[in-house]
């Protein structure tokens, strides 16, 4: 059955939620002046990945990636998936780690970093337990309740917008090709769409259709960039650890009943977060189940997730998560480049056949 | 072997509503057995005897006038046994050889009610009839409503001691043939368990009785019922349970009836929006009570803090023991009504709105805004279909509120997430609880 | 299979149990106090703090005035609320009021400060106290606006906002404190002879230290260079005064071997309120264009020379100039730039009257 729109939503939520936070600041500190032709880059580099990706799923209808590999051969499996499963496992340490730091920083800054650690993945352990299509199918949920009051703050985040700040706009030296934050800033880029791969034998969909999501894409990717800078300029923006949080809480709305609403942008994203979570704890946990089968799932699950926590515990400030970051933007772009062109690779070599 | 007289009187003989009468057919002796309390004996005796005048004229033999008048059967004592606890008169012929009996269907005691208006469910500008006790009747409620030759229907006898009739209904060409073959497979493996209440035949399903929200959908309407036919779904009735139990009970059925239907598109959408913002705001209110005035005062305008942090000048426990205690009181008072008598239960109200409206918050125990919002609560809770389902969202507010006074409003946000998990993780064989379908058709 | 069902419950029940506990972030609301003004000065190496606490008692609110003094804001802040029944929050806080001296000296670590603390709201509003600052606050405290919320009417645009009072809030002067090409101005208030306060003009901030002042008038040439509305205002010439309805600006920049040109056309829609002898609609027009022409120019010299942008002007040249010279935008070219300022007045009507 055709569910393209449950995975174009899951797909759009998984990267709005890795978008708004950090990216900004990844990009407004590796250049000075024309922004936009780092985010375009990566956009570029999104796109062909995608394709590539997809076009040479297509060559194995209803087979996921850990089959694909295993059809090919046990080395080439290894070859692949191992440093993908620690991809995932770093992603997820990362991912929990920073947010609740985050979560800690904006809001609430008494709670124990433990405690929100827990409730990141309490929810998320609890969610990829249930099994991808109940994931897919809370994420359309989530969207309907969540993405009207994403969509309609971010329009309103364009008050304080002075379009003076936008020049210069040509980096005529490509500066940000030798600053390491051009690379980390490639995680909100390269960091969602592995899941397609693993999902083909229990959900269809259209390739198109993903494609026209990731355009869709395209004005978050660049607004949430611009926005901080239009309303602060280079300069000031590059000050902040959050701009894009920071802009939204210039933000006037009179006619709400409530004061601060960058409060209910950022949690709405946090939901998303915990979906993004779940669904690489799943990914994980299905290569964890071929690798070990005499173990039932649950137990895989229960047992990772509490390791993770342990593991979260252990990095004890913003400068380590920054550091950690940085070491898993090599093996991103081993995974984003290796994986989608090795498949392209296999799968038209199947077709000759 | 005894005979089917010994056997009878060895049962029955003991109840002094089993009668034992003999008679004489056309010069043979017959003996009447039945129980006084279900059979209206001489109507049914009248009924006989003008039958077998009217049959005697027509000069047939004695064994052709027994196959007239009900069901032969021979040396099934089993058969007998059960025919007269059904409420059927058996009459025994009184053969040396055979062990002959006939099973009549007599003129029942009127034991079940007429077709009155739902109880549970309210219907504006509808059909009112619904469903009652017996199976039968229900039945041919459903087959009046629907009036197609596609309706089809299975009948089982289910338990050991105490029987009851199961009936299967479904629509021949629409009901998913998958789903059908599921339920008559556990339905026809678990014949012998006894089915008494929902939770019964739920273990017969196969379902967990630890869930928190129902399977089945329940509704006492018939053209509800009928519409759940036609969209696909199977319906089971069993007997002495006045409800049609729909299989499988979607998400959507909460927000949207049949009745709707009967208004223009325009507000049959706002009833539904409705209903769904109903929803939300019974999750919502209480938590984000606790959660804006116990943790993140900020997100509140300072007018607003100011005059919430007014109203709980003087309360002596934090926010989320006063909504827990005055929630608890509350779902105490909606138990009682339900309890009282008809004549007491006005009393209870009154007292109730005393103690909430104005004593409680005149002692300072809690704040005053905190009875709008939960006032606001209930009558949320109220807008949704089906009772079950208001009290399936009564559980999941508590969840949230006590998420909310530790995270916040992070706490909310992940309480929601918890509550669409755990929808979303739920599958009636195979149909999943949040199945959306734009195709208005099926399921 | 059973133990390990037994084991699940009693691992939740443990875990529900261990969130009784679990009351961190969680502090009442009437157990807060929430501050809604805050003062600050500088007492020899100390801040010295107030806070103008809104406090509801018996059905209706009160002013409170607490303060307190410490090496940084936040230690200030921490020592009240030790002295203090209930825990002070500075999460509500609409307005910071700085004291002259301190805004001299430079307030830069402040609202840096501010910008960095998640407590305070980024878009609280600035001022700055010309006269001595407890007298400021003890005139508070006597106020008997409800709420306490009297300062924040001041600023507010549905309230008691008028257009020659600047509106800056803490993350405009933040960007100011880091933008090449941007300064602000912020509103300066005086203990008001019978109102609560009294307007003076606003205070040049260049790179968080206050380096001139400008009076109400020029705050208002200030407030329609920055596409402010400027609806409302009285304007008087020796021939009449006139109602400011509505206000256009038009720029145009050339940046020329290495020096900045700037025309800027003011267009103003104005409707006559009181004329003085036999004025005409010629002569107020060109009297209120001389008016605005000379203030204006007054005040830009003044700004040129101490070299504080608070018009923006440098954002014209954003384009102009590359990134690395825009760094010396005030030193160097702000200070050389040629400005041609016209306005242009139209008279919409004359009200009842008939004027010519």
């Amino acid at each position: 059955m055709d569910r393209s729109f449950q995975v174009v939503i899951m797909y759009i939520l998984t990267h709005l939620s890795l978008i708004f936070f950090l990216y900004p600041r990844n990009i407004i500190a590796s250049t000075d002046e024309g922004h936009w032709i780092p985010i375009i880059i990566g956009l570029l580099f999104h796109f062909v990945t995608i394709t590539t990706y997809l076009k040479g799923l297509s060559y194995f209808p209803k087979k996921d990636l850990i089959n694909i590999y295993l059809g090919i051969g046990k080395g080439v499996a290894i070859f692949f998936l191992i440093p993908t499963t620690l991809y995932f496992l770093m992603i997820i340490i990362l991912t929990i780690r920073a947010y609740s730091e985050i979560i800690s920083i904006v809001f609430l800054s008494k709670t124990p970093l433990w405690a929100i650690m827990a409730f990141l993945l309490f929810m998320s352990t609890y969610l990829a337990s249930k099994g991808v299509e109940a994931i897919f199918r809370t994420g359309v949920l989530i969207a309907f309740l969540f993405l009207p009051l994403i969509i309609l703050i971010f329009c309103s985040s364009v008050q304080n917008v002075d379009w003076h700040y936008l020049f210069p706009i040509v980096d005529k030296e490509f500066t940000f090709f030798t600053n390491s934050s051009f690379y980390v800033s490639f995680f909100a880029v390269g960091g969602g769409f592995l899941f397609l791969g693993f999902i083909p034998p229990f959900l269809s969909y259209q390739r198109k259709k993903i494609l026209i999501g990731a355009l869709f894409l395209i004005p978050c990717f660049v607004l949430s960039v611009y926005i901080p800078i239009l309303t602060f300029g280079q300069a000031t923006a590059s000050t902040l650890l959050f701009p894009f949080v920071v802009a939204l809480d210039t933000v006037e709305m009179d006619w709400l009943i409530f004061d601060r609403v960058t409060m209910f942008f950022l949690m709405s994203l946090i939901t998303f977060i915990m979906l993004y979570i779940s669904l690489v704890l799943w990914k994980t946990i299905r290569i964890a189940n071929v690798c070990f089968p005499s173990f039932k799932p649950t137990f895989l699950t229960i047992t990772l997730s509490a390791s993770i926590f342990i593991l979260c515990l252990l990095i004890p400030n913003w400068n380590d998560i920054e550091r950690v970051f940085l070491w898993n933007t090599y093996l991103r772009f081993y995974v984003m480049v290796a994986i989608p062109i090795s498949v392209f690779y296999f799968g038209k070599r199947l077709r000759k056949e | 072997m005894k005979s089917l007289l010994r056997e009878m009187k060895d049962t029955f003989g003991k109840n002094d509503d089993f009668f034992i009468l003999k008679e004489h057919f056309v010069n043979a002796p017959v003996v009447f057995l039945g129980f006084k309390s279900l059979i209206d004996l001489p109507k049914t005796l009248i009924s006989i005897q003008k039958n077998m005048d009217s049959i005697f004229q027509s000069d047939k033999t004695f064994d052709q006038l027994m196959h007239w008048i009900g069901e032969v059967k021979v040396n099934d004592t089993k058969e007998a046994l059960s025919a007269i606890v059904e409420g059927k008169l058996v009459i025994l012929l009184q053969d040396d050889k055979d062990q002959k009996y006939v099973i009549v269907e007599p003129i029942s005691q009127v034991l079940n009610r007429s077709i009155e208006s739902p109880t549970n469910e309210n219907v504006l500008q509808g059909p009112l009839s619904s469903f009652i006790e017996d199976i039968n009747t229900n039945i041919g409620i459903i087959r009046k409503q629907t009036n197609s030759e596609r309706l089809q229907i299975r009948s089982y006898s289910v338990g050991t001691d105490r029987k009851k009739t199961l009936s299967v209904l479904y629509f021949e060409n629409n009901a998913n043939i998958d789903l059908l073959q599921k339920i008559v497979k556990h339905i026809e493996s678990n014949l012998e368990k006894e089915i008494n209440n929902v939770q019964d035949l739920s273990k017969m399903m196969g379902f967990s009785p630890w869930l928190a929200v129902n399977k089945f959908n329940m509704t006492e309407l018939p053209q509800e019922a009928s519409k759940f036919l036609v969209m696909g779904r199977i319906i089971m009735f069993v007997d002495r349970i006045p409800f049609a139990l729909v299989l499988p009970g979607l998400f959507w059925d909460m927000f949207a009836i049949e009745n709707d239907r009967n208004f223009p598109v325009p507000l049959m959408l706002v009833f539904r929006s409705l209903r769904i913002i109903g929803y939300l705001m019974t999750l919502i209110l209480p938590g984000l009570y606790v959660a804006l005035v116990a943790v993140n005062p900020e997100v509140l305008r300072i007018e607003l803090a100011l005059s919430v942090a007014q109203s709980r000048d003087g309360v002596p426990y934090p926010a989320l023991v006063e909504m827990i205690l005055m929630l608890v009181i509350l779902e105490l008072i909606m138990e009682a009504s339900v309890r009282l008598p008809k004549s007491i239960g006005p009393t209870l109200t009154m007292v109730g709105g005393i103690i909430i409206g104005q004593a409680v918050v005149e002692a300072k125990l809690v704040s005053n805004l905190l009875i709008i919002v939960l006032a606001a609560t209930t009558i949320a809770n109220s807008t949704l279909v089906g009772f079950q389902n208001t009290l399936s969202t009564r559980l999941f507010k508590y969840i949230i509120a006590i998420l909310a006074s530790i995270y916040g409003i992070l706490g909310i946000m992940g309480g929601l997430v918890l509550t669409c998990t755990y929808l979303a993780g739920l599958t009636t064989f195979g149909v999943p609880y949040l199945y959306f379908n734009m195709k208005k058709e099926e399921i | 299979m059973r133990t390990f069902k037994k084991l699940r419950v009693i691992i939740l029940i443990s875990f529900l149990a261990s969130t009784l506990c679990a009351c961190w972030d969680n502090k009442d609301i009437n157990h807060r106090v929430l501050p809604v003004v805050l003062g600050i000065s500088l007492l020899k190496d100390e801040y010295k703090l107030f806070l103008q606490i809104p406090q509801p008692s018996q059905g209706t609110i009160k002013t409170k005035v607490v303060m307190g003094t410490g090496k940084t804001i936040s230690q200030a802040v921490d020592k009240i609320s030790t002295n203090m029944e209930s825990s002070v929050d500075l999460l509500h806080l609409k307005v910071i009021v700085f004291e002259k001296k301190l805004a001299q000296k430079g307030m830069k670590d402040l609202i840096s400060g501010f910008m960095r603390s998640r407590d305070v709201s980024p878009k609280a509003m600035v001022a700055i106290c010309d006269d001595d600052i407890n007298l400021f606050f003890s005139k508070m405290k006597q106020s008997s606006e409800p709420q306490g919320t009297a300062l924040l009417e001041y600023f507010e645009k549905n309230a008691g906002w008028n257009p020659q009072i600047a509106l800056t809030s803490v993350w405009e002067t933040y960007r100011s404190i880091h933008s090449y090409t941007q300064d602000v101005a912020i509103p300066m208030l005086k203990i008001g002879k019978s109102t609560l306060v009294e307007q003076v003009g606003s205070a040049v901030i260049k790179q968080g230290k206050m380096v001139e002042q400008i009076n109400s008038d020029e705050t208002l040439l200030f407030n329609a260079f920055n596409d402010e509305s400027t609806n409302g205002k009285i304007e008087v010439t020796h021939d009449g005064s006139v109602l400011i309805l509505g206000n256009k600006m038009k720029h145009k920049s050339k940046f020329i071997n290495e020096k900045a040109y700037l025309k800027s056309k003011l267009k103003l829609k104005v409707s006559i309120l009181e004329t003085t002898g036999n004025a005409t609609l010629e002569s107020i027009k060109s009297d209120m264009e001389k008016l605005l022409t000379s203030r204006f120019n007054k005040m830009f010299t003044k700004l040129q020379n101490s070299e504080a942008d608070i018009l923006g002007l440098g954002q014209f040249y954003r384009k102009k100039i590359p990134r690395k010279e825009l760094k010396n935008w005030r030193s160097e070219y702000y200070s050389k730039l040629s400005m041609d300022f016209q306005v242009q007045v139209d008279i919409q009507n004359g009200g009842n009257l008939i004027t010519r």
